[in-house]
């Protein structure tokens, strides 16, 4: 399964590409914002799980995910965010996102929200 | 600044340390923030809005701002490059992201980060708010936090009437 990770920081970028790695998961693709997630997610349909962070420059990731589903699309969504307020989670969920990781995480966190939507594959 | 506000703040570090640099880190006696020491650092700075307002602060001598980010992908950096800035920038983004959900009742919003280096500058902010210190140590190093926060007026006079009803 190829996964997007979106994210404004090429650090966080690489801290999740890391943490797939350990999970064996190699194809990785990256955003550095929304805009640019939207864009790849459009144009490539072996992408099976985005990885989105929200707040970015150019576009949020709340945005992006609002675009991904105008468009018809299904790909699960996970945010990856420090937004950890209860309205925020509310939020993203009702506008398409499919679930929600709490910055700082360690690998396991990001490796068990893998497990779960590896499942549905 | 009340020294309440301040506590969030710490837990958003301990916990930072904690799960993703698996490190412990040990808290200092906070103070108010002095000008310059000299040693060159790389501060993250990141501004508070909304029913409050503030600036966060991470400031790291290179030296340990190198090691953290280094344990933080599992590289080792020998001198400052973009990664150190971008990952200075992030760490502060989590501390200050995650210390604002921990404010009940209020809604606060992060601005992007922006992490300076070297050793000759003052932070200040408009309203020349002063800025609580929080010294850590670490196996990576030492580090400092610095926070100002002032919830708006509203904000502060309901706090006092839930005191005085309490």
């Amino acid at each position: 399964m190829r996964i997007l990770i979106v994210d404004d920081s090429q650090i966080m970028r690489k801290i999740i590409t890391g943490a797939l790695k350990q999970q064996g998961i190699k194809d990785v693709v990256e955003a550095s914002n929304g805009l640019e997630a939207v864009k790849l997610v459009t144009a490539d349909s072996e992408i099976g799980l985005v990885l989105m962070d929200w707040n970015m420059p150019t576009m949020s990731g709340l945005e992006a995910v609002k675009n991904i589903r105008a468009e018809g699309i299904t790909t699960p969504i996970v945010m990856v965010t420090t937004e950890s307020e209860k309205e925020k989670v509310i939020e993203a969920i009702k506008n398409g996102a499919n679930d929600y990781l709490v910055k700082p995480f360690n690998p396991k966190d990001i490796q068990a929200k893998l497990e779960k939507f590896l499942q549905k594959v | 600044m009340k020294a309440e506000y301040i506590n969030p703040f710490i837990i958003s570090v301990t916990e930072l340390f904690e799960s993703m640099l698996e490190c412990t880190v040990k808290m200092g006696t906070p103070g108010i923030a002095a000008h310059d020491d000299g040693v060159p650092d790389i501060i993250g700075v990141i501004g508070l809005s909304g029913t409050a307002q503030g600036t966060v602060a991470l400031k790291l001598p290179v030296k340990t701002a190198l090691k953290v980010v280094g344990q933080m992908v599992g590289t080792k950096f020998k001198s400052v490059d973009s990664s150190i800035i971008d990952g200075i920038g992030e760490l502060v983004n989590i501390i200050a992201g995650n210390a604002k959900g921990r404010f009940e009742g209020h809604k606060i919003s992060v601005s992007l980060p922006t992490v300076v280096r070297g050793n000759i500058y003052t932070l200040n902010n408009i309203e020349n708010a002063i800025y609580l210190s929080v010294p850590f140590e670490s196996k990576l190093g030492n580090f400092s936090l610095l926070v100002t926060f002032k919830p708006n007026e509203i904000m502060e006079k309901e706090a006092v009437h839930a005191d005085s009803h309490s």
